[in-house]
């Protein structure tokens, strides 16, 4: 492996809100694999209990060319009958590299998941910090430090409309 | 289900955009039970910070000995009224005394709380007498002292020193004299910073619609001495579930006064006409909850039911569990504004021609020569006079759009002090003297555009991130009329809601602002950009000024209660702490 041919990426992928499956809402099983130029990062576990609002929270770490441009989340849902892809977002490699941020910030993207039929599914949520080689990221090291994300909260409340949403509706400023 | 969500979301933004006050919150059209908050003055960041006091160098009043000194505390109202906070005990024969007696007072970050202390010597003659029962215009006067609370709980070691001054010369402004130092210490409440996090489930739900299984939510709400429950959560809806496990319910013990008061805890099932069905209830303090955690034991629910003429709680089989309780202290805001976090302010104003035309009174942006602020300048000033103490440099970003400088085409985002290189300008005042002049400089055109503003916002955010800054943005936005660029202020949008900045829109004049609604994601759905990508977080506030009119509670206050919100679920979710 050539390490200037490749960037790593810590991706956490967080949840799912809203996932259906033929416009019903999934009951449960449904994972995520993260793909860039077809070929799979990584796959979360099952989520056995979220049904259409999986949680996974999981962190991985995936090494992805630098020319790629894009990398896709599709969510599936394991079925008697096997996996069968829900929905998928591209995600522009530009959305966490490059800009004025600094070059490991920790990004928090959402994205907007499709059906095979380029019809609307729920959203994917997932953080993306890219990792900075040790020498690049002493001479950067103004850069605040961030630790580790998320223990116990989803990174949006959960909006669908015309639904109340669960957040704190008076001082929710403590929540995280 | 799905399909009638966008009937729901309309509803709910015809309501939305008018926080007036709903006196029934069961007859409210949309179960919006902000609006219920915000119409009884229940909102904002909400912390309790208990005062201290210390002096140095007090004038002496006695012949024989020293003073024996007592602060008293009051609050100003906007109208300059003087309403007393509190007494300190006298302290005996000292000019440099330290006060024991401590004050509560509720910090709301939204409003400019303005303290007056006055310290008097209290004659011996009076050390039997109650301080309570003092009469002040019988004691000598030594000083005053006046200050802002945000400006004392920003400073890193939340104490500020004020010089004390005699009410009379500080008046005629002559060369003032020493008449010692005042030093108020502001700390935050221990439950202020406790939260409790707990996973509630119900049982055996009774079914409420007709065709499906209910969909149920939690109303929490605190009981106050009148009666009146006030909520203060409310948990997501689970749809056609009679078992239904709710995500993790955060409550603050402040926010419900302490872990032994009670809580009533009301199930509702969702009905998108606003009329939710209350399926059942429990009254629980924190402390029973916590019982019923450690028991595993479930509580049966109770449905008040009209027998007669009374009511009856009718005992339902339907029961509440507590699966998770846990609780721990957290940074709160004020830990992260003494760890040298800032909030930083910013301004974007409507240039464009629809605003009608400067020189004429029915004009929004006419400077009328009394004196009378119009309403771009009223809500520079009520946004930033509260803001404007998080900043600690006072430099604040002033652009204008729609309209054109000079000779030039139109521009959607310049510096509003005419300069080519730098936006910034020197205070509030900066602020409004800019407006004004920009005024006479750029000519009224068109269209609205909101894209190049917050893009501007976004790109000096992230280069304050670049450079290991800790701050965090606020944009206010003041406009007459409609967003052009809809899909590219939602593309700007979407991308801003990964940086450390907030936007505040504030719409003027009478236009028809519902489709402004749709970028405030509290009242309908997440933003997407053309792209797919979604905003990560909501960080837009909108407002129509016009509510502002009248009314006690200024509606600039509740968009500004959001933003300690707002700065925390950035700061928290990537796990930023305060430098202490």
């Amino acid at each position: 492996m050539f390490s200037t041919a490749s960037r790593t990426l810590e991706i956490t992928v967080i949840s799912g809100e809203d996932i259906r499956n033929k416009r019903k809402p999934v009951k449960k099983n449904v994972f995520a694999v993260i793909r860039t130029d077809s070929q799979p990062l990584c796959r979360t576990e099952t989520d056995k209990d979220g049904g259409s609002y999986p949680y996974w929270n999981e962190k991985h770490n995936v090494d992805i060319p630098v020319h790629a441009r894009f990398i896709t989340v599709e969510v599936q849902c394991k079925t008697s009958v096997g996996d069968k892809t829900l929905g998928m977002a591209t995600i522009p490699v530009s959305d966490f590299v490059g800009g004025f941020v600094p070059q490991s910030y920790l990004h928090f993207l959402s994205y907007r998941l499709r059906d095979s039929n380029g019809e609307r599914n729920g959203i994917i949520n997932v953080s993306v910090k890219a990792k900075v080689p040790e020498y690049a990221a002493s001479s950067c090291s103004s850069a605040t430090t961030i630790g580790v994300p998320f223990g116990k909260t989803s990174c949006y409340g959960g909006v669908v409309p015309g639904v109340p949403v669960g957040v704190p509706i008076m001082k929710q400023y403590y929540q995280g | 289900m799905g399909n009638c969500c966008s009937d729901e979301a309309g509803g709910r933004a015809a309501v939305g955009g008018t926080a007036a006050s709903q006196d029934n919150p069961i007859n409210a059209p949309n179960d919006a039970v902000s609006h219920f908050l915000n119409s009884r003055g229940y909102h904002g960041l909400y912390s309790q910070i208990e005062l201290s006091y210390s002096a140095s160098d007090l004038r002496d009043r006695d012949l024989l000995s020293k003073s024996d000194p007592m602060v008293v505390v009051y609050t100003k109202g906007r109208d300059g009224t003087l309403e007393e906070l509190g007494r300190t005990e006298v302290v005996l024969n000292s000019l440099n005394p330290t006060w024991i007696t401590k004050h509560t007072i509720s910090y709301q970050f939204e409003i400019v709380q303005i303290l007056v202390f006055r310290v008097y010597d209290v004659d011996t003659q009076f050390h039997n007498v109650e301080v309570k029962m003092l009469r002040l215009d019988e004691q000598q006067f030594l000083g005053e002292a006046s200050g802002v609370l945000s400006e004392i709980v920003t400073k890193s070691n939340r104490s500020l020193t004020l010089d004390l001054v005699r009410r009379e010369e500080s008046s005629r402004s002559t060369r003032p004299r020493n008449y010692g130092k005042l030093t108020v210490h502001a700390e935050e409440c221990i439950s202020s910073k406790t939260t409790t996090e707990m996973i509630l489930r119900c049982s055996d739900l009774e079914y409420k619609d007709l065709f499906s299984r209910s969909d149920p939510f939690l109303v929490i709400s605190k009981v106050v001495e009148s009666g009146i429950p006030i909520p203060v959560y409310k948990t997501e809806v689970i749809k056609n579930d009679l078992k239904p496990t709710w995500k993790t319910v955060y409550l603050n013990i402040q926010q419900v006064g302490s872990k032994e008061s009670p809580l009533v805890i009301e199930c509702f099932n969702f009905n998108s006409s606003g009329k939710h069905d209350l399926i059942g209830k429990v009254q629980k303090s924190l402390a029973d909850l916590e019982k019923l955690h450690s028991g595993g034991q479930g509580e049966n629910l109770f449905l008040p039911s009209l027998v007669g003429q009374n009511y009856h709680n009718k005992v339902l089989k339907s029961q509440l569990f507590v699966d998770k309780y846990t609780q721990n202290i957290q940074h709160t805001f004020l830990d992260y504004l003494a760890g040298g976090c800032a909030l930083n302010f910013m301004v974007a104003i409507d240039f464009t021609a629809s605003n009608g035309n400067p020189r004429l009174p029915d004009s929004l942006h006419y400077i009328d020569p009394s004196g009378r602020p119009n309403s771009y300048q009223r809500a520079i000033i009520e946004v930033g006079e509260v803001l404007q103490f998080y900043d600690a440099d006072k430099r604040f970003p002033a652009w204008g759009f729609g309209a054109r400088p000079i000779d030039g085409p139109v521009s959607h985002c310049f510096n509003l002090n005419g300069s080519s290189h730098h936006c910034e300008v020197e205070g509030i005042q900066g602020i409004m003297m800019a407006y004004t002049s920009a005024l006479l400089n750029v000519s009224l055109a068109g269209p609205t555009l909101f894209g190049p503003v917050i893009g501007n916002a976004a790109q000096i955010s992230s280069q304050s991130l670049a450079n290991g800054g800790r701050k965090y943005f606020v944009l206010l936005i003041i406009t007459d009329g409609v967003v052009t660029d809809l899909q590219e202020t939602k593309d700007a949008l979407v991308k801003a809601s990964d940086l450390p900045l907030s936007i505040l829109i504030v719409g003027v004049g009478g236009a028809d602002f519902k489709e402004m609604e749709i970028l405030d994601a509290d009242k309908g759905e997440r933003l997407e950009s053309s792209t797919g990508r979604v905003a990560s977080r909501d960080i837009v506030q909108f407002v129509p000024f016009r509510d502002v009119q009248g009314g006690e509670i200024s509606v600039v206050q509740a968009l500004l209660a959001e933003l300690p919100t707002q700065f925390l679920t950035y700061m928290r979710t990537r796990d930023i702490q305060p430098i202490s």
